[in-house]
């Protein structure tokens, strides 16, 4: 009966923790299964919309969804999700028909495996709507001669620099015998590459950093040599291993394998290690997101000192990666109406977006109000940026993300590894490519 | 001679001391490591290279991961589906044990065989499924309906606990009880659940855990009503970094109940490990 003497000897009494349990369960799930019910009848009873967003772009919509409550009666659910979650959950969702959403945040490179999925929104895109949206961002939302999103936000890399160590006398009077031309922001490669050699004293202070775990701002330098595109052409042909892809590589990997400007660890350095970097003021150059500059914590050393200039460029001008998010709706929603007037209306109201914690919008003149207001200076060089002739978006292709994950991110982190090949890793990833898309 | 064993027994004493220092740092790092980081600054956080301790002890992690919208809700939605996902999980797995056990059909170990097979799939093949079964029978974005689709989880696991616990309660102590006049249910009630009380422990826990922690079925199931902790937790994965010092404080928050709950049944845990073991 060692059964029962070890019941006898516990602290709970026969079948206590199973009553308490038992109890504490039921007194739970009643309400909740009650909840449930009420809720579903307010839902049904009172206008309302819910948009699945991601964690870090739901603050660009609180404020349009409130002014959107205020002036329509019509409650907006925003349903937060982090990033990888939203496609799955969006993904799973218009496959099996079953929708709990009416409006879905959709980052661009969704766009192409989404795109059969989702109502058209051609009468939104007006031709004062077209003037006062970037190009990329009109062409990113058509996929398939038909538009299928209403862009919320956008984003590019800048270059972001330390201005007391630009505008150090000693620093100036150093550089220009060595370089024999001024200290300033770099515009082009050379000047990039002169100062972040300059300024590479490691270990506690390097020139700039080298992210080899993410791919977007090598894709800058390939637009920026003069590609008609990144890894695809308009026309869907591979050309990843074309000159301008070869010579952006060499231009990117040797920041680290041959002038060694950047704090080890390339490989595994990508957005958020490259921003912690900076911010503790181990590299003196970043090219990273525009939304950063305000974001700069009180207590980093480099809080008061940071400057910003457009994104560098190379051949073919100055050239970022566009980042931009569009609302859209599906084609089997339950809500179709609703949602579209959602979305014309945070069109319409799109500046409200920049009042948030990213500080973000879409529309050129959202930018242009607020850019001479000094918390805003990273506007002057984001328009300039986005507004640069070479700057377009990633192809719109459905097997996009994964190109991303199994081709780019790989090559680029064998790049970096020091005695890379860099031609023949780009062959390779051409045949790679071309197995995915077929 | 006697020294020689008695230096022997010390070696192998500590070296057994060492192993056991070495896995309890190989386990424990990772959750130190966490806790740790939810007391520094935002710049010391991921500081290249990495700082094991805070260089400055702050608390401004944890004022920001509470101040942050929906999570207090969030705690009490993983609470709800957790402890309804329990008791499920229980009020099925017992029964099924129990009839498995006592009764040795074949069918039965057909069933808790075919149990074992349902564990293996994997949960994004029954996740999608749901959604659309949720919808329609208006569970969606409820803790009942997720803690019924955690129970899909758990349940095959608690019937196989549960079973190897009933196992090895004797079956003279059911013919016992009926002898004295007691029903199955009776005799299952008042005498076999009370023995195999440890086991029930171990199982609820197991059970409590699989919801406690479980991703994909919250973040398919779930919008606003009923969004579990770890949703919320990862939100602070956003496209462009991780919040490393308000994620890590998050998660610190949310192991606590956990470790609570061990800690108040350590002692039906160990009992419960041991039960399968005195079978006989």
């Amino acid at each position: 009966m060692e059964g029962s003497s070890e019941s006898d000897g516990s602290k709970l009494s026969r079948g206590t923790f199973l009553k308490m349990g038992g109890a504490a369960g039921l007194a739970l799930a009643l309400p909740a299964s009650a909840g449930a019910a009420v809720r579903r009848v307010a839902k049904a009873g009172a206008g309302s919309i819910s948009v699945v967003c991601e964690a870090g772009g739901k603050a660009e919509l609180t404020k349009i969804a409130q002014l959107f409550q205020k002036q329509t009666g019509t409650t907006v659910n925003l349903v937060e999700l982090p990033y990888a979650g939203l496609y799955d959950r969006i993904n799973g969702e218009l496959s099996s028909g079953s929708l709990s959403f009416d409006v879905a945040a959709l980052d661009v490179i969704w766009m192409p495996a989404f795109a059969g999925a989702l109502h058209s929104v051609d009468q939104l895109f007006t031709p004062a709507v077209k003037a006062d949206l970037f190009p990329s961002l009109v062409s990113g939302a058509q996929i398939g001669g038909k538009y299928v999103g209403m862009p919320v936000f956008t984003n590019s890399e800048i270059l972001f620099y330390r201005k007391d160590l630009f505008g150090s006398s000693k620093e100036q009077k150093a550089f220009q015998s060595r370089y024999g031309y001024p200290l300033a922001p770099p515009k082009t490669w050379q000047q990039f590459d002169d100062v972040a050699r300059f300024f590479s004293r490691g270990p506690k202070l390097y020139g700039t950093d080298v992210k080899g775990a993410v791919e977007t701002e090598w894709l800058a330098h390939v637009l920026q040599a003069g590609s008609p595109g990144v890894v695809l052409d308009k026309s869907g042909k591979v050309i990843i291993d074309n000159p301008q892809h070869q010579a952006a590589l060499a231009f990117y990997a040797n920041l680290h394998n041959k002038y060694k400007v950047d704090p080890a660890g390339a490989p595994q350095t990508d957005w958020a290690a490259a921003q912690n970097l900076f911010q503790q003021g181990r590299t003196a150059m970043m090219r990273f997101w525009a939304h950063a500059y305000p974001l700069i914590p009180k207590n980093s050393p480099v809080y008061g000192k940071v400057g910003v200039a457009p994104m560098i460029a190379g051949k073919a001008g100055i050239a970022g990666i566009p980042g931009p998010w569009y609302l859209s709706v599906p084609e089997k929603g339950n809500n179709t109406a609703l949602a579209m007037e959602f979305l014309k209306f945070s069109y319409d109201h799109n500046a409200l977006a920049v009042q948030s914690s990213l500080g973000l919008a879409a529309r050129k003149s959202a930018f242009a109000h607020y850019q001479n207001q000094p918390k805003y200076a990273h506007f002057r060089p984001l328009l300039e940026t986005l507004s640069a002739k070479a700057t377009v978006g990633r192809p719109a292709n459905p097997k996009w993300q994964q190109i991303v994950d199994t081709v780019l991110v790989p090559m680029l982190q064998k790049s970096v590894t020091g005695k890379a090949d860099y031609a023949a890793l780009l062959k390779s990833a051409r045949s790679d490519v071309q197995r995915l898309v077929g | 001679m006697t020294a020689l064993v008695f230096d022997r027994r010390r070696a192998t004493r500590t070296l057994l001391w060492l192993l056991l220092g070495a896995v309890v740092v190989l386990y424990a790092f990772p959750f130190v490591y966490l806790v740790l980081t939810s007391f520094k600054l935002p710049t010391d956080v991921i500081s290249v290279p990495p700082m094991f301790l805070p260089k400055t002890w702050t608390l401004a992690n944890f004022h920001a991961a509470l101040s942050a919208p929906g999570v207090p809700a969030a705690l009490l939605h993983s609470l709800e589906a957790a402890s309804i996902s329990t008791v499920l999980s229980l009020l099925l797995a017992v029964p099924a044990a129990y009839g498995v056990t006592r009764y040795g059909t074949v069918p039965g170990q057909v069933f808790i065989m075919g149990a074992l097979v349902a564990r293996m799939v994997p949960p994004v093949a029954i996740g999608v499924p749901l959604v659309g079964i949720m919808n329609s029978v208006g569970l969606n974005d409820s803790s009942l309906g997720l803690a019924i689709a955690h129970t899909t989880i758990s349940l095959p696991l608690s019937i196989w606990l549960m079973a190897s616990y009933l196992d090895a309660v004797p079956v003279e102590l059911d013919e016992a009880a009926r002898v004295d006049g007691a029903s199955r249910i009776g005799a299952l009630w008042r005498v076999v659940m009370p023995v195999a009380a440890g086991g029930i422990a171990v199982t609820a826990i197991f059970a409590f855990l699989a919801s406690w922690n479980e991703f994909l079925f919250a973040l398919l199931l779930t919008s606003i009503h009923a969004q579990t902790m770890p949703v919320v937790i990862a939100n602070f994965q956003t496209q462009y970094g991780l919040q490393w010092g308000t994620m890590t404080a998050l998660a610190t928050i949310y192991s606590v109940p956990v470790v609570l709950l061990s800690l108040f049944l350590q002692r039906r845990i160990v009992a419960g490990l041991t039960l399968g073991a005195v079978k006989g």
